[in-house]
């Protein structure tokens, strides 16, 4: 070895400059644009929309009209053009396909924004401190907005929604572990019946508990009879998603675990469960925010109520959907704010279990990308 | 740590089925103890799926099927009533891809086979030096034995799955084709450590290298199958038989590269 090292350190006459050089700000020749193109690409996506918005409110013509006739052939034409341009004859169908991508998901992301939109400024004028502290007790449809609030519904819907939690994940584990990790004879029906679950209508959930429960006596409208009903909603989420979760693990993990002499249940508590633990959580969040706005179900089983309860046990509880659908049916201007203001309070719970989910999704990416890289540090991109 | 002396493996008859399909038929083999045995022959012959039968993997692979007997010291691990978590704390396995586990760091892989099979030890620092060291990877990551394992190159994950049987201080040491993902450095520092190994454990390695065999066996072993038959051992002796003298024709074209 020292032999063949010596040679060739004898071989090389001067030794060249061998230093690191500053990366030049040029680096990514596969970004480079040309001007011409970037100012065509911009006119064929403005000028057409220009056109029709100047066409449009001159000629006094409808926006369904000067859609379909001036817009869209203009952006036909348009996008054509550039695509002929930059690509020679495939560009017809490159262009077309890209502009019928973008204006789709434009058309989707506009439904979508425009109801946040409406949640968010009907709503934004009742959310206040009051509103978001107070209860209903001695509220009538017309008492203004100063007073009262959905307090009590927020802590009803808490505790509904996370006794459902407790007594659904446990299960909704068990069954991803016996689904992936066993060979179970009754898999294959399990996941079939898990399928079917996740399209029962919730209106039925909560009619089955209604009928078993309250319409015979058992109990009187009870916080723990809305989480009964709400756990066949989200049992199947939970399952599924972990499911998913403990299947992307590889199976040489499992099996490095068990040639160390670990027993079964010990390989998946020490190894496979780790493994999974961000998209096990992903699953707990969005099988919250699946049942945390139903409906149907609680208004069968823990009705509305004014007053705040921490009794999940005994009588009826009030939670953010059936306080929301208490309101709107009411049809007075006050009745209806309030019945906005909790859609957004919905809403935003919602909106940070998601956004929650995504976080913890997310840094699981993080990490893997940030040891590939560790694994190869010249790699740029 | 006490270096417990290696133990001997004989396989007697052992034959195995996938579902109905006979894939393996009749391996008897004397592995004596402290001796490294290679298993050779082309993909598909059975000796992964033979090394997986002598700690009990192989029953762990959905229709897996078996029939004969695999002695350790004597006692049969297939016998009633042996619990096959016991059989592989005696009997390690490193894997062809290193497998570390990715959300335990470099000493938690190590300190892994403790933790998973319930026991546990007077002195961690002192087991993970020396399972490092034996795995003659200690050099490399004694200052940073708290990283992830993953960010470790693929030699050196390989190593740690290594040092990480060895805390469990088994008798038998299995590999399969340990080193057919890495380059041919770490594939020479693995080898030195199977050497190194053999003075304190029976080791047995499925291999598609021939030098490699050649390298670090004692005593080889030949699989070949054919035509839709199981396949069997063609020849068993020591490595320099059957690279230099083989008796069967077929063993000679295969190891001097005429096919497979």
């Amino acid at each position: 070895m020292s032999d063949i090292a010596n040679a060739t350190s004898t071989r090389q006459p001067a030794s060249p400059d061998l230093s690191p050089v500053a990366r030049p700000a040029n680096a990514e020749p596969w970004k480079r644009k040309d001007r011409a193109q970037v100012v065509g690409v911009s006119l064929s996506a403005i000028l057409p929309a220009l056109f029709t918005w100047f066409f449009g409110s001159t000629l006094a013509l409808d926006a369904t009209v000067a859609v379909v006739a001036i817009f869209l052939p203009l952006q036909l034409v348009a996008s054509a053009a550039m695509g002929i341009r930059i690509f020679g004859r495939r560009g017809i169908a490159e262009s077309l396909l890209i502009t019928a991508t973008v204006l789709l998901s434009l058309m989707v992301s506009v439904l979508l924004l425009s109801v946040l939109w409406s949640v968010i400024s009907a709503g934004a004028q009742t959310i206040s401190w009051t509103f978001l502290g107070q209860n209903n007790v001695y509220i009538s449809p017309t008492t203004s907005l100063e007073y009262g609030g959905v307090g009590h519904s927020i802590i009803g819907t808490l505790l509904i929604v996370g006794l459902t939690t407790l007594v659904t994940v446990p299960f909704g584990i068990a069954i991803a572990v016996y689904l992936t990790e066993t060979r179970g004879k009754a898999r294959g029906a399990i996941r079939v019946l898990i399928q079917a679950m996740s399209g029962l209508p919730s209106v039925v959930a909560g009619l089955f508990v209604y009928s078993a429960l309250i319409a015979t006596g058992i109990t009187q409208y009870a916080g723990w009879a809305g989480s009964l009903a709400l756990l066949p909603l989200m049992l199947p989420t939970v399952a599924r998603i972990a499911e998913e979760a403990l299947r992307l693990v590889p199976a040489e993990y499992r099996n490095g675990a068990l040639a160390l002499g670990a027993p079964a249940y010990r390989a998946f508590l020490q190894v496979t469960l780790p493994a999974a633990k961000t998209g096990i959580i992903t699953a707990v969040l969005l099988g919250i925010a699946r049942i945390i706005g139903e409906t149907a179900p609680l208004l069968l089983t823990t009705f509305a109520a004014n007053n705040t309860s921490f009794n999940l046990f005994s009588g009826s509880m009030s939670s953010l959907p059936t306080y929301l659908y208490q309101y709107i049916s009411n049809g007075n201007d006050t009745s209806t704010q309030r019945a906005w203001g909790a859609a957004l309070v919905v809403l935003i719970l919602v909106g940070i279990l998601f956004t929650t989910a995504r976080v913890f999704g997310r840094a699981k990416k993080t990490t893997s990308k940030s040891l590939t890289k560790a694994k190869s540090p010249r790699k740029a991109n | 740590m006490a270096i417990t002396t290696a133990s001997a493996l004989h396989s007697e008859n052992v034959n195995v089925w996938f579902g109905e399909r006979h894939v393996l038929k009749d391996v008897s083999l004397t592995f004596p103890s402290n001796q490294v045995t290679a298993l050779i022959g082309p993909s598909g012959c059975g000796k992964s799926t033979f090394l997986r039968t002598l700690n009990r993997m192989h029953e762990l692979i959905p229709g897996a099927g078996f029939g004969g007997r695999v002695l350790l010291d004597g006692d049969d691990i297939y016998g009633d009533g042996v619990d096959p978590v016991n059989v592989r704390i005696k009997i390690g396995m490193v894997f062809q891809k290193p497998n570390p586990f990715p959300t335990m760091t470099i000493r938690d892989n190590v300190l892994s086979g403790l933790k998973l099979s319930g026991r546990k030890t007077n002195d961690a620092d002192e087991l993970v030096e020396t399972s490092l060291r034996r795995a003659s990877i200690w050099n490399e990551v004694r200052d940073r034995l708290n990283d992830p394992a993953l960010s470790l190159s693929g030699g050196q994950q390989q190593r740690l799955c290594i040092a990480r049987s060895l805390a469990m201080d088994p008798q038998v040491l299995l590999m399969d084709e340990p080193c057919s993902a890495l380059d041919p450095g770490s594939t020479r520092r693995i080898e030195e450590t199977i050497v190194e190994l053999s003075e304190s454990m029976t080791i047995v390695i499925v291999t598609h290298n021939m030098q490699q065999a050649q390298r670090v066996a004692d005593q080889t072993a030949f699989f070949l199958a054919t035509d839709g038959n199981p396949g069997h051992v063609v020849e068993f002796g020591a490595t320099e038989d059957i690279f230099e003298r083989p008796r069967d024709s077929r063993t000679n074209d295969y190891v001097n590269g005429h096919f497979g």
